[in-house]
């Protein structure tokens, strides 16, 4: 049985003529973490709502446990749990009556653990969905999606309006789910700090792309940003691969590589600068590396 | 789909009310309407059918527009198919709770007029057929004009359905009026109301929520 | 066992664990034999994803700092032991090595680097005690 969970091939999206998403390619395998990550508008929305089935795709397939998206079953998203953005639920009812709705509807829920969640996030059962700060919407949200122990949990920025409090159970969640074993997570997210403690992979969508798509543990080390000095002028083609962004200043050149390797390292030896120090970055330098406008669409894989 | 259904009454739970409370009231006049004198009855029968009727086929239409409108704009489908329910059960559910909210004014009435009927003999002088004609088209235009009101309710706009659901069930009622009961007319309604059903499904069915 | 994540680090949540527990070794704060968190105890108190953890623990047994014993969790390998002491001097030395590339390419001198290679290590050995500057007034005058 293929055990890819998710499955996006050749995904094309336009909105009105635009083109929001150019042919987008994911696997994401059982237990992974897979964090998607890309700037406002990116299409991180668009994608969710693809892979869920509330949105056509223009050309391309997308599958979710082993189904298509647009055919998904009742069984099927019994399995899946889904926190929306905006957090789509019923504003005029009570959160009492949504959760017993939510109970009779569902194919199994998790008595205990949701109890225990509604008492953590103390979420007032009488009061109106509408009448809910945004935050106790987003937790509301996350304790239904939990409830049914899903084997796959699909999260579009799970800690929007979160306190840091709300926002620490949250991680503290996601580790319990992870910890469950076979559970798949992709979620969507600004806090790269939130990121880089629970996803294993990481994609970056830009410019309708996703240039990035890898290992987190792997990244830093691909992704690398150098100073070079040379003696004279710097050379105007130093004949490397993959060159995410270049900048000159009279003799010093800043350039940002991906998949950095012993070739590279050798081709700009060749070219003896003066000096050649690393740049360290951070997992925001290198979201915001590969996430500029005009930058070349480079595939850190 | 008990729970859909019961969730459904629940929403719209006015109307349910409206129909026991109009149920009621038709019943009072119809016992009131035997044991007057007859000419006093048939008047009275005569002059109200035409108001009864369009009440019937507003209310219902009403009802009809108000289900899909407010899934339309409370997103309550939108919910509910995250969750592991098919979309054809959504609008089954809220089709069959439209027929019980229909059957809760029809049905009493119905059992009220045969009870009457063996009891103390028809206001007018009509056969019992006729009374089961008249109410099974009576039947299938209410139902007719609710299925009118589902297809134009399932729109963000608040014109369209108002006055849209009320021109066509202005020119069904007419209709009715024009051609009297009959086959024809009972094969009409039918036709109105499947025609209906499926663009409803087709709509709700393909439209993103 | 406090371990904090530097997420303006240029270093992945991995090695950053790594280098915390060695430094806690290094510093006295865990002993030999010293019972370690199993990987979900310290993915549920940091909030960090286990296999981040798990590989930073298999890591640490490759290089010999760490043992597992099979039913009882991770302890804090004998470092007095000679295997483990020789293959933590080759990584040492890989550290130095790279140390030294980049001080030629900074353009600091050997003398320079001694100097602030002395004062890293008289920091970890006298944690408690004021920073040089007031000790060693003479050597300050030059700067």
């Amino acid at each position: 049985m293929n055990d890819n969970v998710i499955k996006v091939e050749n995904l094309v999206k336009y909105f009105d003529g635009r083109c929001v998403l150019d042919g987008i390619n994911l696997t994401v395998p059982r237990g992974c973490i897979y964090g998607l990550l890309g700037r406002n508008g990116a299409g991180k929305t668009t994608i969710i709502r693809i892979l869920l089935g509330t949105e056509p795709t223009t050309r391309g397939d997308t599958f979710l446990l082993g189904t298509e998206s647009t055919n998904l079953a009742p069984k099927d998203r019994g399995r899946i749990g889904c926190v929306a953005e905006g957090h789509n639920l019923i504003q005029n009812y009570k959160v009492e009556r949504l959760i017993k709705l939510c109970k009779d509807l569902s194919l199994q829920w998790n008595h205990e653990s949701f109890d225990h969640l509604i008492e953590t996030f103390r979420l007032p059962m009488d009061r109106r969905v509408k009448n809910l700060s945004m935050g106790m919407r987003a937790q509301l949200n996350l304790a239904l999606a939990m409830a049914i122990d899903p084997e796959l949990l699909i999260l579009d920025d799970p800690t929007l309006g979160l306190d840091t409090v709300a926002r620490r159970q949250f991680l503290e969640l996601a580790i319990e789910v992870i910890q469950k074993q076979d559970r798949t997570i992709l979620f969507c997210s600004h806090i790269l700090s939130d990121v880089e403690r629970i996803a294993d992979r990481i994609g970056i969508l830009a410019a309708g792309k996703l240039v990035v798509d890898c290992p987190l543990e792997q990244l830093k080390e691909r992704v690398k940003k150098l100073r070079i000095i040379f003696g004279e002028s710097p050379p105007e083609n130093l004949y490397l691969t993959e060159i995410v962004n270049q900048q000159i200043h009279g003799r010093e050149m800043t350039v940002t590589v991906a998949n950095w390797n012993r070739q590279k390292q050798a081709i700009l030896e060749t070219f003896k600068p003066s000096s050649c120090t690393e740049i360290p970055m951070s997992l925001e330098d290198i979201f915001i590396e590969c996430t500029r406008p005009g930058t070349e669409p480079v595939q850190v894989a | 789909m008990l729970t859909l259904i019961r969730r459904e009454i629940r929403d719209h739970i006015v109307y349910f009310i409206a129909a026991v409370v109009f149920s009621a009231i038709l019943i009072a006049f119809l016992t009131a309407a035997m044991y007057n004198l007859d000419w006093v009855g048939s008047v009275v029968f005569e002059a109200l059918s035409v108001p009864i009727l369009i009440i019937l086929v507003l209310g219902f239409s009403a009802m009809g527009v108000t289900q899909m409108y407010l899934d339309r704009n409370r997103r309550i489908s939108a919910f509910l198919s995250a969750l592991p329910v098919t979309r054809s059960r959504i609008l089954t559910a809220r089709i069959i709770a439209g027929l019980l909210a229909i059957l809760i004014v029809l049905v009493p009435l119905t059992i009220t007029a045969i009870v009457m009927g063996r009891l103390t003999g028809p206001p007018i002088p009509i056969s019992s057929g006729h009374i089961a004609d008249i109410l099974t088209t009576v039947f299938l235009m209410t139902f007719a004009c609710y299925c009118l009101g589902l297809l134009t309710g399932w729109t963000a706009n608040k014109i369209a359905p108002t006055f849209g659901a009320l021109g066509l069930n202005l020119v069904l009622v007419s209709l009715v009026f024009v051609k009297g009961f009959g086959p024809n007319i009972k094969f009409l309604l039918v036709l109105v109301i499947v025609a209906c059903l499926i663009r409803t499904w087709h709509k709700f069915m393909s439209t993103s929520l | 066992m406090q371990i904090r994540i530097d997420n303006a680090s240029n270093r992945p949540v991995y090695r950053q664990i790594i280098d915390q527990i060695k430094r806690d070794i290094a510093l006295g704060r865990l002993v030999k034999d010293e019972k370690l968190p199993t990987v979900r105890q310290l993915a549920a108190q940091l909030a960090i994803n286990p296999n981040t953890i798990a590989k930073a623990y298999r890591q640490l047994e490759g290089e010999g700092i760490i043992v597992t014993r099979p039913g009882s969790g991770a302890f804090i390998a004998n470092l007095d032991s000679n295997l483990s002491r020789s293959v933590r001097k080759r990584l040492l030395s890989d550290e130095l090595e790279r140390i030294a590339v980049d001080a030629f390419h900074m353009q600091i001198n050997t003398e320079t680097l001694l100097e602030l290679f002395n004062n890293a290590v008289e920091k970890l050995n006298v944690p408690s005690k004021k920073p040089p500057s007031g000790i060693h007034k003479g050597e300050d005058s030059n700067e």
